[in-house]
């Protein structure tokens, strides 16, 4: 593949709990790669820009690397930094065709809220304080304590036959909570489906009673459709996820680079 | 059988000191960070060996050779107390160390500043001294005596109660504030042993009304962008800890080095809500760091630490004293009033100034957390950017707060 200078655009959105990565030509998406989030960040996305180029066949191509998440100063190749709700905007925007009006992000250790305007730009946000409940971690939390790998919350939460009542989204207290369903009896598949209803309802609550549509909902806990069924039952709406929800706020750091550079 | 666990005395001595040297150290890292700063002037530097010397009574009294008052929030008239002969101090902490000493005997949601002042009073030996005027505002004022019995046993405050009506635009209102201000007048006259003439109330009164008009001035050169806002807090927490008069002569000086910095007007705001009191800048200096600058604010530890001047050309004492709780009354805004309508006023008509209000909750402030929602609201019907940012004094939550300001920094552009 034969690229010009400074034509691929690269988003690094260094989470909590993965590194997400995307590379762009243009506003054509090439590759995405993530890994999980460790010590030596910038060596993991280097690694990650690396793996990318190498898998598109331009291993010695030019780039710019925006780079987004909380870890976003460890990378020092970036040509520039993007706050995650500015990149979550814009990478959701621009993915939906200009469609979504709301976006609920839950990441690893927090959720948002964005609103935005009919052009894409951001009306209005809210993020959860330092509390990480109901977040991804959360959902990691349960999956160790259930003893169910995280991939299998969709078909188990599927499979429920009746909604456990969960009161806690909380990643330290729910551990008593799921420990005592679990002595009670309680199947796992039912204890999941209470679990994505909790996270929901908590969602909810930061999102309000007034949200204009399309609701697009992304972050890694996205990819759990028992969610985004909890999600709809409790906003009584459609809830639209994209392809790899997760790396929605990575495209958003890479097309936030100019075509012609920075 | 259980015994009670009782530590011998200096191993009780030693822990005191440990956490007095975390306060201190903590103190000195903030102090250190002013001090390093590329924007420092040769005029910032009273205000620097002010904070450096000790936010308590004992080294108020040593500089300025009045004897201190003790007083919480911002109510009591400072021209009353001064006209008796004492200096008016408030207390106030933003050491996180001191927080953290008092957190295990206090309720979970406890205002971090008062648990703050708490833990800082235990290194206070003079409780029992000096006399404590405490007004009775939010809930965590009212009980911090009670919640000082078990810390500070040898503590007798308050030796006075200033009953604040919770309405104030109604007459019954501001009759019973009325009523109360001349009872604090007779309190203060019995504590200081001297009667409180007309002369000394026009002399007190003078010296506040320059203080007020140096911080007014500054307040004009803020709005110009001329000095930060963690520069403007480190001022104004200071008014406490010296002679008033020396305070507004070194406000004055300051004012005519400030930068001419009257530059770009996108990313200016407005911040409101729970006080900032040094050390604990931390959400000032997220604030920057998302390149925000703050050129105006209400808060009672900053733009409201003087409810305004007041006319000391008034005939007779009793007419002073009724200037005085008539301007102490109608200009405080403080939340625990039930009619505080002209609070979200006051916001609305200097917004058209900024680009957003930026709303601070200390957690467990309950009457600023409470009002936010009502402000908000105001606020976005027109049209302006808002958003409310709830934290403590610990600093776990700053690089969430930062995302924060950071996308609220990206909304202001497109104001």
């Amino acid at each position: 593949m034969t690229l010009g200078i400074g034509a691929l655009r690269i988003g690094a959105d260094l989470g909590s709990t993965a590194i997400k990565l995307v590379i762009y030509s243009g506003d054509a998406l090439l590759w995405r790669g993530k890994a999980p989030t460790a010590p030596n960040q910038e060596s993991i996305v280097r690694r990650l820009i690396a793996e990318g180029l190498s898998a598109i066949g331009a291993p010695e191509a030019e780039y710019r690397v925006v780079a987004t998440g909380y870890g976003k100063k460890l990378y020092a190749g970036a040509v520039k930094t993007v706050d995650e709700i500015s990149a979550n905007a814009l990478g959701l925007s621009r993915l939906s065709g200009g469609a979504a009006r709301t976006i609920v992000n839950i990441g690893g250790q927090d959720s948002k809220v964005i609103r935005l305007s009919d052009t894409g730009r951001i009306v209005d946000f809210k993020m959860n304080d330092k509390c990480a409940a109901g977040t991804g971690r959360f959902f990691e939390q349960a999956a160790r304590l259930l003893d169910v790998p995280l991939e299998d919350f969709v078909r188990l939460g599927g499979a429920s036959t009746r909604e456990v009542d969960i009161n806690s989204t909380c990643v330290v207290f729910a551990e008593s909570e799921l420990v005592s369903l679990v002595a009670a009896g309680v199947g796992k598949e039912d204890i999941i489906r209470g679990l994505c209803a909790s996270v929901a309802r908590r969602t909810a609550g930061l999102l309000g009673r007034h949200f204009e549509e399309a609701v697009y909902l992304d972050g890694g806990p996205a990819v759990n459709s028992c969610l985004v069924a909890a999600l709809e039952d409790e906003l009584a709406t459609e809830i639209h996820v994209l392809e790899a929800p997760q790396h929605t706020v990575a495209c958003g750091a890479a097309l936030s680079i100019p075509d012609s550079g920075i | 059988m259980t015994t009670q666990n009782t530590p011998a005395p200096d191993r009780v001595a030693d822990r005191k000191r440990r956490n007095a040297a975390r306060i201190a150290g903590e103190v000195e890292r903030e102090l250190q960070s002013l001090r390093g700063r590329e924007d420092r002037l040769a005029g910032y530097d009273y205000f620097l060996d002010l904070l450096a010397g000790g936010i308590h009574p004992g080294a108020v009294e040593r500089r300025t050779g009045m004897p201190a008052l003790n007083l919480l929030c911002i109510q009591a008239p400072l021209e009353l107390i001064h006209a008796a002969g004492f200096l008016p101090f408030k207390i106030f902490s933003g050491s996180h160390a001191a927080d953290a000493l008092n957190a295990g005997g206090l309720p979970a949601l406890t205002c971090p500043l008062l648990r703050s002042v708490q833990g800082l009073l235990q290194f206070e030996d003079s409780l029992a001294r000096r006399p404590w005027v405490l007004p009775t505002t939010c809930d965590w004022i009212v009980k911090l005596p009670e919640m000082l019995r078990s810390t500070c046993p040898d503590a007798k405050m308050p030796d006075h109660w200033l009953e604040l009506p919770h309405l104030k635009e109604t007459d019954a209102g501001r009759e019973h504030w009325r009523d109360e201000v001349f009872r604090l007048k007779k309190f203060l006259e019995n504590a200081s042993g001297r009667r409180i003439g007309r002369k000394d109330l026009a002399r007190s009164i003078a010296t506040y009304s320059r203080a007020w008009e140096a911080l007014s001035r500054l307040e004009a050169r803020r709005q110009a962008g001329a000095i930060p806002f963690v520069w403007f807090l480190a001022l104004a927490n200071t008014f406490f800890l010296d002679a008033p008069e020396r305070w507004t002569a070194s406000v004055d000086a300051l004012i005519p080095t400030l930068p001419d910095n009257a530059g770009r007007k996108e990313g200016r705001i407005f911040f409101a809500g729970s006080p900032v009191y040094f050390p604990n800048f931390k959400l000032p200096r997220l604030i920057e760091e998302a390149g925000i600058a703050v050129t105006g604010d209400d808060l009672c530890s900053s733009g409201r630490i003087f409810p305004g001047g007041v006319s000391a050309d008034a005939a007779s004492e009793h007419e002073l004293v009724a200037a005085l709780a008539q301007r102490y009354h109608q200009g405080c805004l403080c939340p625990v009033f039930a009619d505080n309508d002209r609070r979200v006023h006051n916001i609305l008509a200097v917004a058209g100034n900024f680009s957003g209000v930026l709303f601070h909750v200390l957690k467990g402030c309950h009457p600023y957390d409470l009002e936010s929602h009502s402000l908000e609201n105001a606020l976005k019907r027109q049209g302006l950017k808002f958003i409310r940012l709830e934290t403590d004094y610990t600093a776990e939550d700053s690089r969430n707060l930062l995302t924060r300001l950071e996308a609220f920094r990206q909304t202001l552009g497109e104001a």
